[in-house]
């Protein structure tokens, strides 16, 4: 089978084809072998961490995916912080003191984030509360 | 003197677009509507030959304008070249300007001897908009200034933005995105008709709501199509500011689609309605403002120039404060006093519409808090996936549920048995269909599970929609949620079961990744038309040696911009993607080489384009009518 | 039953919004950059070793007693060597110690850019791995961090050094200076 880029025309065509093969640009690549832990949990411990940290200098990635120096030292500084013996809430600790909340791809917790995570939660409760009105309602009518 | 052409219509265009607002306040008569169709099809044409202008100029490699220079290149592909025209921020204000002026004319082709006031008071609103436009293109974005000295050749075009996907997903995209302002407009002018309760706007309006809503799925899809196949390896959605900013539309736009339904059988949520149509435009062009402002940066934004922002950020004030006062005082007028039961049509309506304003809040809030926060603390946070997928996909799941559901409801109130009877085949063959497939997967996961069971739940249940042939049921519907079941089921699948292989690899070794044999052939360099390039050659078998195919990933210099890529070789069928991607290394110690295994992650496109296919048929259903009237 | 205040609401909340990105507009800010989390915090605490003649650095020795200004360079990196001129002016001219952190780089090469350009350091200390660079907070380089002479970090300067930054830097010097 030969490299074949698909034309948007194909695209629409290729609905209906079963197997297609073609080469897709990929712009990054991260973690390295030399990287990966030997302990299986500690190593989707270091990743589930990974993908919770910002690689602040890339666009809008995690240090999981990105393939910066930066995000790479960062990696191998979880997991000898996991080899260490650190709980989570205490890695993330650590590295919101040096770079600040940004470094959080998931918010804190915390005052300033409050409406944040309440808000959905208020949006749902009066979402919900429209719909038994309107049930109640209609069953008066 | 193509550019100097180009010019002049951009030009033209405010005559046509100020003799378009003056003359739709005019009185009905028959001189007024003829400068106004004069005004729409001039403005149409000036759009027209704008765009065709700077393509050309850059089909031509014409260096003097300081657009192509920037942004093409004597070698670009063909194809390459077109794409460049909108794929800087001049080029797209163009496409901008184009589509709203297509539109218009659409708007324009509604008169009837019914809706003379109506249609001009769209006009009106549509026109305001155009001129808004024009205005910033022509003074701070205008693509035909000129090169003070023509250079020899362009600076080339990054090469990651030339792909098929790319080329054809901003079109798309703004059909959808800008097409909304008609329904904005069309909202400008119901919330000022006076014979409310008796005029149909919502009869006008909906065709353009089907229209860009169609075409905004499609214009996402493809957009994640190629950031899946560019960005990423099995990422498709980031939840980055720039994809928000055209999902909220999107997500408001499906609540108005439905609720308008509402309108039409009840004649009732009108006021809601009117709110949506308004909202949904606003979205799109506060998401313009957030892409070209320069206020946060993002693998989408365009050049960071704050005094355009200032610019866009104004006329969206403007534009936002008029009609939401304008709501505020008239829309009072529509209020009713209807009730849903849940178990109705309605009521299941009525629920996805607060669900899916929900979601767009809750994206609108992750989108813009941070800014929020450094604005009032000077602090800067982050609102990332993780953030989305706790909020999200809660509140996504009961839609879903109510998605299944919905269509097999009737109007008014139902009895619960007789629901029960109706979706018992639906439960039955979604627990099967469930089971089957994770006796195959055999990873649990709970939101697999939960995302699974919806996927089928929406498949089956449209599925026996169509068997039974009921007619009262609409086929774009029923192929728009059939799709969306399919789409589910590409996320679930992809999100919950990729594997994927990390290690170091040297010719001939081999490894294994779900029943594939993969060798490492030879590895070479290679020459391409920009390019020069290392290609790595992998034999992939199946567990009984039958080849299944060659996959050969690449790491890609081109010396004009002097950027390398990494290309990733893919395999794709119905059950998964295979591929692989080349990392570093040499001979003496090998290769870093990425294997991922992503199932079921056709079915995201294909989920797509039949939701799109879905708009299709409506938006057909709609020019028939429009032919015949 | 809506009221007619409930009508209003979709406004109010769009002018909040609008409200805060014409400020965020009108004020000068650059979206990428990062402030510093260690501002008016002591300095991180590391030990390491200098370049000439890898003698050990203890930080909680060598910070707390005048101002100091600490520069992360390295060869490899470009606005480091235009820059350079200012660390030079701020060693030499206005007296002010300034500690080099060579950030994960080569010793002879950085010896041998020293010698070519200049060493205004009083230390050039190794930091091979980044790991004093994570401490400090570092996401980029050159990056330069003003420290007080209590050991409190008063300003960070992310980015090449420009006339202009070189302004700023000398002026919050020399507030640190008129505070004491």
């Amino acid at each position: 089978m030969k490299n074949k880029n698909t034309t948007i025309i194909k695209c629409f065509l290729i609905f209906s084809v079963i197997i297609f093969y073609h080469l897709i640009p990929v712009k990054l690549y991260s973690i390295e072998p030399s990287e990966i832990l030997k302990n299986e949990k500690q190593e989707t411990r270091a990743r589930e961490i990974s993908k919770k940290i910002r690689c602040m200098v890339c666009q809008n990635q995690s240090i999981d995916d990105s393939n910066a120096p930066l995000a790479k030292d960062l990696r191998i500084l979880i997991r000898k912080k996991i080899k260490d013996g650190l709980k989570d809430e205490e890695i993330y600790n650590f590295l919101t003191d040096r770079y600040g909340d940004f470094i959080l791809l998931k918010p804190a917790f915390k005052l300033s984030t409050l409406a944040l995570w309440l808000l959905p939660l208020i949006f749902f409760l009066i979402g919900f509360i429209v719909i038994i009105r309107h049930n109640k309602k209609s069953k008066l009518l | 003197m193509i550019p100097l052409f180009g010019n002049f219509a951009l030009w033209l265009s405010l005559f046509f677009v100020v003799l378009q607002i003056i003359y739709s306040r005019k009185e009905k008569n028959n001189l007024v509507l003829q400068i106004n169709r004069v005004a729409v099809i001039g403005l149409l044409a000036c759009s027209l030959l704008t765009f065709a202008s700077l393509t050309v100029s850059h089909l031509n490699s014409d260096f003097t304008l300081v657009n192509v220079y920037q942004n093409s290149h004597s070698t670009k592909p063909l194809l390459y070249k077109i794409a460049g025209v909108w794929g800087n921020h001049e080029g797209s204000m163009l496409l901008w300007i184009l589509v709203l002026t297509i539109f218009n004319y659409f708007i324009f082709r509604s008169y009837n001897k019914n809706n003379f006031k109506f249609i001009s008071n769209t006009l009106e609103s549509q026109g305001i908009i155009i001129i808004g436009f024009l205005i910033f293109t022509i003074f701070t974005s205008n693509p035909f200034k000129l090169m003070k000295s023509i250079p020899v050749d362009g600076l080339g075009f990054n090469p990651i933005l030339q792909d098929p996907a790319l080329a054809i997903h901003p079109p798309l995209l703004y059909v959808g995105y800008v097409g909304f302002s008609a329904v904005f407009s069309f909202g400008i002018a119901a919330l000022k008709i006076k014979d409310i309760n008796t005029f149909p706007w919502h009869y006008y309006m909906k065709p353009f709501v089907v229209a860009a809503w169609t075409f905004l799925t499609i214009g996402i899809a493809l957009g994640s199509i190629w950031a899946y196949y560019e960005l990423g390896w099995g990422g498709w959605w980031f939840w980055d500011p720039v994809e928000n900013a055209s999902l909220m539309p999107w997500l408001l736009g499906t609540a108005l689609l439905h609720s308008l339904i509402i309108v039409e059988k009840r004649n009732s949520l009108k006021t809601w309605v009117l709110l949506l149509a308004i909202l949904t435009f606003l979205l799109s062009v506060i998401g313009t403002f957030l892409v070209r402002s320069g206020i946060l940066t993002s693998v989408h934004t365009f050049a960071l120039d704050p005094s355009r922002g200032l610019y866009i950020l104004i006329f969206t004030a403007i534009l936002g404060t008029y009609s939401l006062i304008l709501f505020a005082i008239q829309s009072k007028k529509y209020l009713d006093n209807n009730y849903y039961a849940f178990l109705s049509k309605e009521g299941a309506i009525l629920a996805n519409n607060i669900l899916m304003v929900i979601v767009c809040s809750t994206v609108f809030l992750g989108t813009v808090y941070p800014l929020l926060v450094e604005t009032f603390t000077n602090n800067k946070i982050s609102v990332g996936e993780p953030y989305y997928n706790s909020t999200v996909i809660p509140i996504a799941i009961p839609a879903i549920l109510i998605m299944g559901i919905g269509p097999l409801l009737s109007w008014q109130k139902e009895e619960k048995i007789k629901i029960l009877k109706k979706i018992f085949p639906n439960i039955i063959i979604t627990i099967v269909a469930t089971i089957v497939i994770f006796l195959n997967y055999k990873t649990y996961n709970i939101v697999g599970i939960i995302g699974i069971v919806l996927a089928f739940w929406i498949i089956t249940s449209n599925t026996i929609l169509i068997l039974k042939k009921v007619k009262k049921n609409s086929l774009s519907m029923i192929v728009s949620h059939f799709g969306f079941g399919l789409l589910i089921l590409g996320i679930t699948g992809s999100s919950i079961w990729q594997e994927e292989k990390i290690l170091n690899m040297n010719i001939n070794n081999q490894v294994t990744i779900k029943s594939h044999n993969i060798t490492f052939k030879k590895i070479e360099e290679i020459k391409g038309p920009n390019y020069v390039a290392i290609r790595a050659s992998f034999l992939v078998e199946d567990k009984n040696r039958n080849i299944i195919t060659k996959l050969e990933p690449e790491n890609r210099f081109y010396p004009i911009t002097q950027i390398i890529t990494t290309e990733a070789s893919i395999h794709t069928n119905l059950l998964r993607d295979l591929y692989i991607v080349l990392g570093d290394g040499n001979l003496k110690d090998g290769w870093v080489i990425r294997i991922y295994h992503n199932p079921l992650v056709i079915w995201i496109w294909i989920g797509a384009f039949i939701i799109f296919l879905g708009g299709i048929i409506s938006i057909n259903k709609n020019l028939k009518k429009l032919n015949i009237s | 039953m809506i009221k007619k205040q409930i009508l209003l609401i979709p406004f109010v909340v769009f002018i909040i919004i609008l409200l805060s990105f014409f400020y965020l507009l009108i004020i000068e800010r650059n979206p990428s950059e990062l402030p510093s989390n260690l501002l008016n915090k002591t300095t991180p605490k590391f030990e390491t070793n200098k370049i000439y003649d890898d003698s050990t650095f203890i930080s909680s020795k060598e910070f707390g007693n005048e101002i100091v200004l600490v520069n992360f360079f390295a060869t490899w990196c470009k606005p480091c060597k235009k820059e350079h001129k200012y660390i030079k002016l701020f060693s030499e001219k206005d007296k002010i110690r300034v500690i080099g952190i060579n950030y994960k780089d080569k010793k002879n090469k950085t010896i041998q850019w020293l010698a070519d350009l200049g060493n205004p350091y009083s230390d050039v200390l190794i930091d091979n791995t980044g790991e004093i660079g994570i401490d400090w907070g570092v996401y980029g380089i050159p990056e330069t961090y003003v420290v007080n002479e209590k050991g409190i970090i008063k300003y960070k300067q992310i980015g090449q050094i420009t006339k202009k930054s070189y302004k700023k830097i000398i002026s919050i010097i020399e507030k640190i200076n008129n505070e004491k």
